[in-house]
């Protein structure tokens, strides 16, 4: 969720919230406040109504102004005195509906007639008073809640621009490898901020460049020295007077600086490529690629007894990059397709306009998947390997932008790459 | 049978020139610009081999002024830089071969080999060895006056084991020179010994004596007086 969104959604909540409760006791205030006011006035009332009675006869009264109804009962003097308020509903023969009234009942006593006295006030026009109110409270409020988001949307991009100017340029980061240089900020925590990302990037950025000159020059100082041994170790086995033991050893050393050849000149691309050294573009139509790959591949795949299967999509699918980093693509894909899997077992090779699918049988992996990418990360069983090719893999699809994922389901080892635009 | 050597690095060039005159090769030696220059009219080599990065002076410089030179000379740039661009350029600059270091002395003689053959002999050349015959132009194989049906890969193994022949080559050169990158990297060189040991069953069945010896599991060594 976006910062924004996040702040928005919570401000809305709370104050929705907040309002709801306030709402709600702000019209029991008005209610109640109202209620009594009509209290008050039939209090009056019924004061006004007892001097009538005192001055005149009783049956004489006419409703006096102010009293929506009345009415009056003679009763036993005997009868219990005593006045209380009360709500009820009448029927308004000239509005055809029940209508609420608060009345107000007392004994009026003049000699020796007693009289039972109903004030009725109609609670009609404060009932409306009170509707209206809140309906305008209500309206005040929402048109506060979206003064608040437009409020919340302007402030937000004032204080968090350069925030998300840091995102940005952290982004960036992880493709040039340059320290991060940020203007300096009015704001103190993100100027804190600003401080530990640039001494944080350009510190990472010479970690980076030391190793990066370091592999250049470990593998490139490296080649003489490899050269010497391999040459010596081969003019070494010529000679007759060598025993088994002896040529055992020269075995050994002969594998080894093989091996470590072949490492010294892995890691060499890889610098190369991080470098960017490999920038010439040309179209390449995959399937002409993924063929003539396999063609090399023919003697790894047959021994194998390996099937390929081909589902191509019927047009060509065709990328830019360069030529080499196109065939280090395909040729480490399909070597580790053919080399994890099992004696007889199956390639499945598909593409589609936007991805290749390469996905081969095999026992499911020895390590984290997560490591899968990580150089020098393999299948202990296996010697010969340095868990290089698939790194390969990897840098060359971060060259371009490409996604690579993986999966495993049903014995079978899926890698995906995503071309994207 | 001169072979001009032009590297920097003295015990590289030792092993070199040891390999080569194994197989019969005279080698001058220079191990800077300025050196091979001077030898550079010395002799009329049959190939040359050139390192990139030398003490005063560019290779690349070096092959140009050869090619200028000696024109019937095969030229092989040896160099530990193995860019594909590099490699263009080289052979832009008149080279005939590239060969990345470090690499297999066995095919380093192949390549001479096949060098010398490609600028002097301008083809029609037969190499032969014992009763086995090759025309490489027409890529046929005869063992006496009988045509062996041989696949490319094995028609090549079998001319890099007759350019190494008396020597021993190991698994890994065999790979690397008939695969390059394709040969390495997969932990086994089982696809060489089946190669291998179709290309023996065909000559066999063709009357061929075994000419191919193990040894010790290094690798094999293609001799007419095998041992039994």
């Amino acid at each position: 969720m976006k910062l924004l969104t996040k702040s928005t959604l919570l401000i809305a909540t709370l104050s929705l919230f907040l309002f709801f409760i306030m709402g709600i006791i702000f019209f029991q205030v008005l209610k109640n406040m109202s209620k009594a006011n009509l209290d008050r006035e039939l209090f009056d009332l019924k004061e006004l109504v007892e001097d009538h009675i005192e001055n005149y006869q009783a049956n004489h009264i006419i409703a006096l102004p102010g009293i929506d109804s009345l009415s009056i009962q003679s009763i036993q003097l005997n009868r219990q005195a005593g006045e209380f308020l009360g709500d009820t509903l009448m029927y308004d023969s000239k509005e055809k509906q029940f209508k609420t009234y608060r009345y107000i009942q007392f004994i009026s006593v003049k000699g020796d007639a007693a009289y039972q006295v109903r004030i009725y006030k109609s609670t009609n026009p404060t009932d409306y008073l009170v509707e209206r109110v809140t309906l305008m409270m209500t309206l005040m409020v929402i048109l506060f809640l979206a003064g608040i988001f437009i409020l919340n949307r302007f402030i937000f991009a004032n204080l968090w621009g350069d925030f998300f100017k840091a995102i940005d340029k952290l982004k960036e980061f992880e493709t040039n490898k340059e320290p991060v240089i940020l203007g300096e900020q009015d704001i103190q925590e993100f100027e804190e901020l600003r401080l530990a990302l640039e001494m944080m990037t350009s510190r990472l950025a010479s970690d980076y460049k030391e190793l990066k000159e370091y592999t250049d020059h470990t593998t490139h100082e490296l080649q003489t020295p490899l050269a010497v041994i391999k040459s010596k170790t081969e003019l070494l086995i010529q000679s007759d007077r060598l025993g088994a033991e002896e040529m055992k050893c020269l075995e050994a050393i002969n594998t080894s600086v093989n091996q470590l050849s072949r490492l010294n000149s892995t890691l060499a691309l890889l610098t190369r490529i991080e470098n960017k050294q490999f920038t010439e573009k040309e179209k390449i139509d995959l399937a002409g690629l993924l063929e003539r790959h396999l063609e090399l591949l023919e003697e790894p795949i047959g021994l194998r007894k390996i099937r390929v299967e081909k589902q191509f999509h019927q047009e060509a699918v065709v990328l830019l990059m360069d030529q080499g980093l196109a065939d280090l693509l395909i040729a480490n894909l399909l070597k580790n397709a053919i080399v994890h899997n099992k004696e007889g077992g199956r390639i499945l090779l598909e593409t589609e306009p936007d991805r290749l699918s390469i996905k081969n049988d095999g026992p499911p992996l020895s390590f984290k998947q997560e490591d899968l990418f990580t150089r020098f990360v393999r299948d202990t069983k296996r010697s010969g390997n340095f868990g290089l090719g698939l790194s390969l893999v990897k840098k060359v699809c971060e060259t371009y932008n490409f996604l690579i994922e993986y999966s495993f389901e049903n014995e079978r080892h899926t890698f995906t790459v995503i071309f994207k635009a | 049978m001169q072979i001009l050597i032009v590297e920097d690095e003295a015990s590289l060039m030792d092993s070199m020139v040891s390999y080569l005159e194994l197989e019969g090769f005279r080698c001058e030696r220079a191990s800077d610009y300025h050196t091979a220059v001077c030898v550079l009219d010395k002799h009329d080599y049959i190939c040359m081999l050139i390192d990139l990065n030398l003490p005063g002076g560019d290779g690349l410089e070096l092959v140009k002024l050869a090619r200028e030179n000696q024109s019937e000379s095969g030229i092989i740039i040896i160099s530990a830089r193995d860019t594909i661009e590099q490699r263009v350029e080289g052979l832009d600059a008149g080279a005939d071969d590239y060969l990345v270091k470090p690499f297999h002395l066995s095919e380093l003689v192949a390549r001479v080999h096949s060098v010398a053959r490609r600028t002097r002999m301008k083809g029609g050349e037969v190499l032969s060895f014992g009763v086995i015959s090759v025309h490489p132009d027409e890529h046929s194989c005869f063992v006496g006056k009988k045509q062996v049906d041989l696949t490319r890969k094995e028609l090549d193994m079998l001319m890099f084991l007759m350019a190494n022949r008396n020597r021993v080559v190991t698994k890994e050169s065999i790979a690397d020179y008939l695969w390059g990158e394709y040969g390495g990297g997969y932990g086994s060189y089982d696809f060489v010994y089946t190669h291998l040991k179709n290309l023996r069953r065909k000559l066999q069945d063709a009357g061929c004596p075994d000419y191919v010896e193990n040894i010790y599991g290094i690798g094999y060594k293609f001799s007419l007086d095998k041992s039994p």
